[in-house]
């Protein structure tokens, strides 16, 4: 009877006449949500950028945290103990490497004041040592007083912006305790948070939505993780390389070598060139540049042919136009970060989009399943 | 005791829980812990209402689904309307066929009681399989015995139908049914 009169009763309104709670339709809460999400990423950008930071280190330790997962541990205790076991391994190091970093770090920074000069001479000697073998070079070559001026200019305009690193040097120690501050909890929490969301979500969208969550931590695990071993491997290579080669700050340049590693084709150029700078500068002469050219080569034709394969492996199928693209945009919108992330959120994009639109292919009936072609069908069972 | 006590204290029950029931699996028969440990990160779990709709007939498939708790019913539409063909019960899995192929589901899944479900999505079983070839054969071996069985029964079925049409009455129900 009750039932009956409050189905009688209009939209709204309570059986008592009282106006009952009408959730708003769901456009509504996801324009807002959108709106929201936009302001926070407006109004703190900073911090936005701590939170993919966090990410991306979460992504990177997550597969420890799998590995005590698949053994039944909580994964609280496994998250702690793994945060533990690389802050150990972390403080090793840098106890290790720290001198011998700062020794670089105060060497360069000594000779720094001197670096137009001195680039000035090794050019002078290159050129000479070029023109010694081919005379007709000279022409080529400007006027010495011309280059100076150039190349003072270039540095100054490059180096100008250094001062402003000092004032970020806050902001990059805050990042060093926030980002494994966040990621910690970002992995600690993440499967609730999963769980949750999956909770809410309705029945009929819960396959797509598990396929576009695997196909997204698919894509970014992968990604970043072998980005980040991949940057290993060639900031080691070049170190070893450039310390046989007996060139100055080969830990500095070999650091600066993997962390540029991790910009597709810019990067490997931007390391390659640096080392090539310095070894231009240090020896005044043509044999140890291409030395340290074929060094970079080799390093670039390892990374093709057997690292990236192992590493970052096929998780990434974009076009190279479209991958140039998304880095160019990716670093005027976001700068470095956003160089690194453009690519794998392409990727994530495209895979997303073919995901979905070969579902409601599906439902529209537009879309046919076949059994694969090629593949011979036996005509009997026995 | 001690060390008794702290394995105790850091083991996630839950964890544990789903471990020991894709250990009666029959399609993970004969896998040994840790690689069911594998399968089990890749997990998620979602829980179904009484009558709610796992997937319908004809949609496209891209997971596997586990039976941790409740009941869930497959049946698949003929001139006759739905036909049950099979209800199962925690242990039992369902939409294997989309590991197998692209093809659009052969049967509809519904929950009969309140159920939690653990699904395994076909990327992910694609990587455990080609990343560990212990689990392949495993995995494979047992669902190609699944698939003999589904052929069997439906061959039974379709003689037995032709030659005395009352013994497909008697005909063993397809405890094996693909969906």
């Amino acid at each position: 009877m009750v039932g009956k009169r409050i189905a009688q009763t209009p939209q709204g309104i309570g059986p008592l006449g009282k106006r009952r709670f009408a959730p708003p339709p769901s456009s509504i809460i996801w324009a807002v949500a959108i709106a929201l999400a936009a302001l926070i990423i407006y109004v703190s950008g900073e911090l936005v950028l701590l939170m993919i930071l966090s990410g991306m280190v979460a992504y990177l330790v997550n597969p420890l945290v799998r590995r005590a997962e698949s053994v039944a541990i909580r994964r609280g205790v496994a998250v702690t103990a793994i945060f533990l076991g690389l802050a150990t391994v972390l403080l090793a190091a840098a106890y290790l490497l720290v001198p011998r970093l700062r020794a670089e770090v105060n060497a360069l920074s000594s000779s720094f004041p001197s670096i137009t000069q001195r680039l000035d001479e090794a050019i002078d000697a290159v050129q000479q040592e070029i023109t010694s073998e081919y005379p007709a070079a000279h022409r080529l070559f400007p006027a010495r007083e011309a280059r100076y001026d150039r190349l003072n200019a270039f540095i100054e305009e490059q180096t100008a912006n250094l001062p402003n690193l000092v004032s970020y040097l806050a902001t990059i120690v805050l990042a060093g305790v926030l980002i494994p501050f966040f990621s910690y909890f970002l992995l600690r929490d993440s499967r609730k948070m999963i769980q949750s969301l999956m909770d809410r979500l309705p029945p009929a969208h819960i396959e797509t939505s598990v396929a576009v969550w695997c196909e997204i931590e698919r894509i970014i695990g992968r990604y970043l993780r072998g980005l980040a071993m991949d940057g290993m491997v060639i900031g080691t290579a070049a170190a070893l390389g450039l310390w046989i080669l007996g060139v100055n700050y080969p830990l500095l340049l070999g650091g600066f070598s993997g962390l540029a590693n991790v910009v597709p084709y810019l990067g490997p150029v931007l390391g390659g060139g640096v080392a090539m700078l310095t070894a231009l500068i240090q020896f005044k002469s043509l044999a140890p540049l291409a030395k340290v050219l074929m060094l970079y080569l080799s390093i670039k034709l390892l990374d093709d042919v057997v690292i990236q394969p192992t590493t970052i492996g096929h998780s990434v199928h974009l076009h190279p136009m479209l991958l140039i693209a998304s880095v160019i945009v990716g670093g005027h919108a976001f700068g470095l970060i956003g160089m690194i992330v453009a690519v794998p959120a392409v990727t994530v994009l495209q895979e997303v989009t073919k995901l979905l639109l070969e579902r409601r292919r599906y439902r529209t009936g537009t879309l046919v399943a076949h059994p694969k072609r090629g593949i011979p069908i036996q005509p009997f069972v026995c | 005791m001690a060390k008794l006590r702290w394995r105790e204290w850091a083991t996630d029950p839950e964890q544990l829980r789903r471990l020991q029931l894709l250990e009666k699996v029959p399609l993970f028969a004969g896998l040994s812990r840790r690689h069911l440990g594998k399968i089990l990160v890749k997990l998620f779990e979602k829980e179904y209402d009484p009558g709610q709709t796992i997937f319908l007939e004809g949609e496209p498939g891209k997971a596997l689904f586990i039976v941790l708790e409740g009941k869930v019913s497959i049946s698949r539409a003929d001139n006759s309307g739905d036909q049950p063909l099979a209800t199962l019960t925690p242990g039992a899995y369902f939409g294997e066929l989309a590991l197998i192929d692209d093809l659009p589901r052969f049967a509809t899944a519904r929950a009969d009681e309140h159920s939690a479900l653990l699904i395994l999505y076909k990327s992910h079983f694609d990587e455990l399989i080609e990343g560990h070839s212990a689990i392949a054969i495993r995995v494979m071996g047992n669902l190609l015995k699944a698939l003999t069985g589904y052929v069997r029964s439906a061959h039974f079925r379709m003689t037995s139908h032709i030659v005395t049409p009352a013994a497909s009455a008697t005909a063993p129900e397809p405890s094996e049914r693909p969906a």
